[in-house]
């Protein structure tokens, strides 16, 4: 299974907001033990929607920015964003079939 | 890669954990590598801010000045002076409700019960009943006693 790749403060703008393509950002901290239950659910995700959806994962230990400029305050948060606007927030553990419901809500069926 | 915090620290953590599962009358979570993850947490926050703040919450930074985002939790620092977020956190004492899933059912859930009913644990998890009501939920008792002699 293929690592989540890292964004960070500085890569979010041209990972995130320019994307041409929807967006899933998983903000996370390594000791928050419901984040590595998420975790390999978003992986798997990553796989399914590959090509439909980028996925990412943020530590919100080492990227204090973007964490605060949405007001994120329980972890695992998710956010899925669409042509840089936030589609939806997802907050705390979910089963997969949640999220993929959550997704194909938020971007639409075709995703 | 993170440190990991002291031997000290962990060893603390791993016993209030254990203490306070069976002191609430919940269990620590069934897959190892969450409680471990969780307690490594804490005993940082211990190491660093003297207090074990919950690790499962994002806390904003100061900046230079020291001011610090409103409508958010505060700094770990500031949050280290106030009982919110210390674990036990007030969701735990008042609702037997542990987001972080240090403390759960049998099945590794949170117990949801006592949470109202517009908060997101019940929307994430559903109704999870509290296997044992008459543990636990220290603060949430005393709240409902204060509110039957108003």
């Amino acid at each position: 299974m293929a690592e989540t790749p890292e964004v960070t403060d500085d890569t979010w703008e041209s990972a995130v907001l320019k994307s041409e393509t929807p967006v899933l950002v998983d903000f996370w901290a390594p000791w928050c033990g419901p984040c590595r239950m998420v975790a390999p659910i978003v992986e798997e995700l990553g796989e399914e929607y590959a090509g439909k959806v980028n996925f990412y994962k943020m530590n919100t230990d080492e990227n204090p920015t973007i964490p605060t400029e949405f007001e994120i305050r329980s972890i695992p948060t998710l956010m899925i964003f669409e042509g840089g606007d936030l589609k939806s927030r997802i907050v705390g553990f979910r089963p997969k079939s949640d999220l993929k419901k959550r997704l194909e809500e938020a971007i639409g069926p075709s995703a | 890669m993170k440190e990991d915090p002291s031997e000290k620290s962990l060893k603390k953590m791993w016993r209030y954990a254990e203490k306070f599962a069976e002191k609430s009358g919940t269990h620590l979570h069934p897959q190892r590598e969450i409680t471990e993850a969780v307690v490594l947490g804490l005993a940082d926050n211990i190491d660093n801010y003297g207090r074990p703040i919950c690790p499962c919450n994002f806390y904003p930074e100061k900046d230079e000045e020291g001011n610090f985002a409103e409508g958010m939790y505060l700094p770990k620092d500031e949050e280290a002076k106030r009982r919110d977020w210390i674990c036990a956190c007030d969701e735990m004492q008042v609702y037997k409700y542990c987001h972080c899933l240090l403390f759960v059912n049998e099945d590794g859930l949170p117990i949801t019960e006592h949470l109202p009913e517009d908060h997101e644990g019940r929307e994430i998890y559903g109704l999870i009943e509290d296997p044992t009501p008459d543990k636990g939920r220290a603060l949430g008792k005393v709240q409902e006693k204060n509110k039957k002699i108003d």
